[in-house]
């Protein structure tokens, strides 16, 4: 599995407002999941339930993993394919990470309920992808969308 | 009988029917909401002078016990303290610890000596109930299944943990003034700032020699090693005592150094035994306080302790919090956690026992006021504790208790961990086979525990809610792992 297949231009916030945890879910979920230019099958009115999903999962132990990256994710019924977003937030937000450190590069996953091993392998492969330091300084340098676009497609090949 | 042997057995049997009446009520605190300290300290004063008609009255004995026991809490509190959340939440427990135990000091103070206390007296008062308190905070926190979310939590067990040093240099300045051994004066604040920087290098050398000795150590049996530790928490609070320095701090500090060590021999068994030793340090010390009160004398002081203690509750903590933590960043909902939640417990007992000692009159009337503040403080705000963390959302997934603990024991230092977690519906793992979990290779599913049996995991296992796993995996791995089932269990 790809980035590229479950990510697009349209699904990347280049820079995140939020300070706080609940704020970034809602604003990555508002700007980058159910946004009206993104090819989506969700909508507004899937807002809550999305977030809603995401908290779920974060009251289990945060999706800040280390390194300033966070993945949060969850399972939704109605959808028929895995669908991520791509937040940056250079200023760093307080997401409870593993590591105690502030989380600045968010890429949100929402699968299918009935695709659990595909969730996986995308968790895996997006933790993977992401484990390379040089990568983040990239991406939170990119002036734009599109320069965080190819950066990410190039990245995605060398795996 | 000969006399001797019959009292030390009639002894033995009081101390042990106390304590395991103590062990089997303490399913109460759970179910009524009420504090264990209370309850504790309720059978220690039945059991007392003026109901079962046990005598106690040495306050030496019970401030030297009360020490023991708060070194052996204070230890364990730092072993289980990781290394990370130390870091995370140390700048503002650190300012709770001290510009708080000031705040709540003075404001008590003010308080006492407007409902007509001397001033000196209610100065003593102030500083005397100013620290909150390790035992009650980390059993309200850690013993009662309440899963705060982490910043909070962290920073009131670490509060707990930092800020009895500043309440007993307070008190005992106090106590000096009091008997007129020494003035006041701004000599007292350095005195206070070198006690601390005294405690946090002497903890910090005997944890990291403890550290080093607990891996080169190779003792000839495996129940030596608790020894070692104990003896360590004993050390940690008395040579930076003797050098003038804060011993308590010295306990926290050294605890958390041994307690973070990647290679620590036994380390299921020492955390055993020292959360054992923790449980009988807490039980004896509430019981010995009980029977060291005098239930009839409390009648004296009630009106001004419970008017008092609603000053601490109301007033005084919000507004040393206040002082305190707002630098910080904090959550208006966190914030209001934070102010209500100041439990007071043994250690203002214990402190109280320290001017009777002293010889200072009117202290014995101190200790019984001070014992009405805690025993209120235990009922508010602490037994609204759960209903105001839920109220407040504050309250995290509560995982089920662990269904196994599985400890891989070795004098060797092994790479490599064994991480146990609870499978929760919203969990990326639920409802997905064995063979589908993208481990590097390093990492395997070692074993799940379901309704009660042990599972192989083969390829073929679908994971369900409520499953225990058990996976062995390295360091890096660890994220990835953590990220896949999300509840980690205590193990």
């Amino acid at each position: 599995m790809k980035l590229v297949d479950i990510l697009e231009p349209g699904r990347i916030v280049h820079r995140l407002t939020a300070t706080t945890k609940s704020a970034a879910l809602r604003e990555l979920v508002q700007r980058g999941v159910v946004p009206p230019e993104a090819n989506t099958e969700l909508g507004v009115a899937d807002e809550e339930q999305i977030v809603r999903v995401l908290e779920e999962r974060e009251r289990l132990g945060s999706t800040g993993i280390k390194d300033g990256l966070a993945i949060p994710h969850g399972k939704l019924e109605r959808l028929d394919q895995i669908v991520a977003c791509l937040g940056l937030a250079p200023q760093g937000i307080d997401f409870g990470a593993l590591d105690g450190q502030p989380s600045r590069i968010f890429i949100v996953l929402l699968a299918p309920e009935s695709a659990g091993g595909l969730h996986l392998k995308a968790l895996a492969r997006i933790s993977r992808v992401f484990s390379d330091s040089s990568l983040h300084k990239r991406l939170l340098d990119a002036p734009d969308v599109d320069t965080v676009w190819s950066t990410i497609t190039t990245e995605d090949q060398r795996y | 009988m000969p006399e001797a042997p019959r009292l030390v057995a009639l002894a033995l049997v009081t101390v042990g029917a106390l304590m395991a009446i103590s062990a089997l009520t303490s399913r109460l605190t759970g179910r009524l909401g009420v504090p264990l300290l209370l309850v504790f300290l309720v059978i220690g004063m039945v059991a007392g002078s003026d109901g079962a008609g046990i005598d106690f009255e040495n306050f030496e004995l019970a401030f030297q016990l009360g020490t023991l026991a708060l070194v052996l809490i204070l230890f364990d509190g730092g072993l289980n303290t990781a290394a990370r959340d130390f870091r995370a939440g140390l700048k503002p427990a650190a300012a709770l610890a001290t510009v708080g135990v000031i705040g709540t000091a003075a404001v008590v103070s003010l308080a006492a000596w407007l409902l007509g206390m001397d001033g000196h007296h209610a100065a003593l008062l102030g500083a005397i109930v100013s620290s909150t308190d390790a035992a009650a905070v980390f059993s309200v926190l850690r013993g009662s299944g309440i899963q705060l979310r982490k910043r909070v939590g962290i920073t009131l067990e670490l509060e707990s943990g930092l800020n009895d040093p500043m309440a007993v240099l307070l008190t005992v300045a106090f106590t000096q003034v009091l008997l007129g051994s020494r003035e006041l004066s701004a000599w007292l604040a350095l005195e206070v700032l070198g006690e601390l920087a005294i405690g946090g290098v002497g903890g910090a050398l005997v944890g990291y020699g403890g550290r080093a000795l607990l891996l080169r150590a190779k003792l000839a049996a495996g129940g030596l090693y608790p020894v070692l530790t104990l003896a360590l928490a004993m050390i940690a609070y008395g040579l930076p005592t003797l050098l003038h320095g804060s011993g308590f701090l010295a306990v926290y500090v050294a605890a958390v150094i041994i307690g973070n060590s990647k290679a620590l021999p036994y380390r299921a068994g020492l955390l055993r035994v020292h959360d054992a030793a923790a449980w009988v340090s807490q039980v004896g010390m509430f019981l010995v306080l009980g029977l060291l009160v005098t239930p009839l004398r409390l009648l004296d002081v009630a009106p001004l302790g419970v008017v008092i203690a609603l000053v601490l509750a109301f007033i005084a903590r919000p507004a040393a919090v206040a002082l305190s933590v707002l630098p910080f960043g904090y959550g208006g909902k966190e914030l209001l956690y934070l102010a209500w939640v100041g439990l007071r417990g043994a250690v203002p007992i214990i402190l109280a026992t320290y001017p009777v000692m002293a010889g200072e009159a009117g202290a014995v009337e101190t200790f019984h006021l001070v014992f009405v503040i805690v025993v209120v403080n235990a009922i508010i705000p602490g037994s609204t504790i759960r209903w105001v963390t839920d109220r407040l959302g504050l309250r995290s997934a509560e995982p089920p208790p662990p269904a196994a603990v599985l400890e891989v024991t070795s004098t060797e230092q092994l790479t490599g961990k064994v991480l146990a977690f609870h499978v929760d519906k919203a969990s990326a793992a639920c409802g997905v086979a064995i063979r589908e979990l993208p481990f590097p290779p390093e990492t395997t599913v070692m074993l799940i525990v379901r309704a009660g049996a042990m599972v192989a995991p083969r390829g073929d296992v679908t994971l369900t809610p409520d499953d225990h796993l058990y996976v062995v995996t390295t360091t890096t791995d660890e994220p990835l792992v953590r990220l896949i089932f999300g509840q980690q269990e205590e193990m």
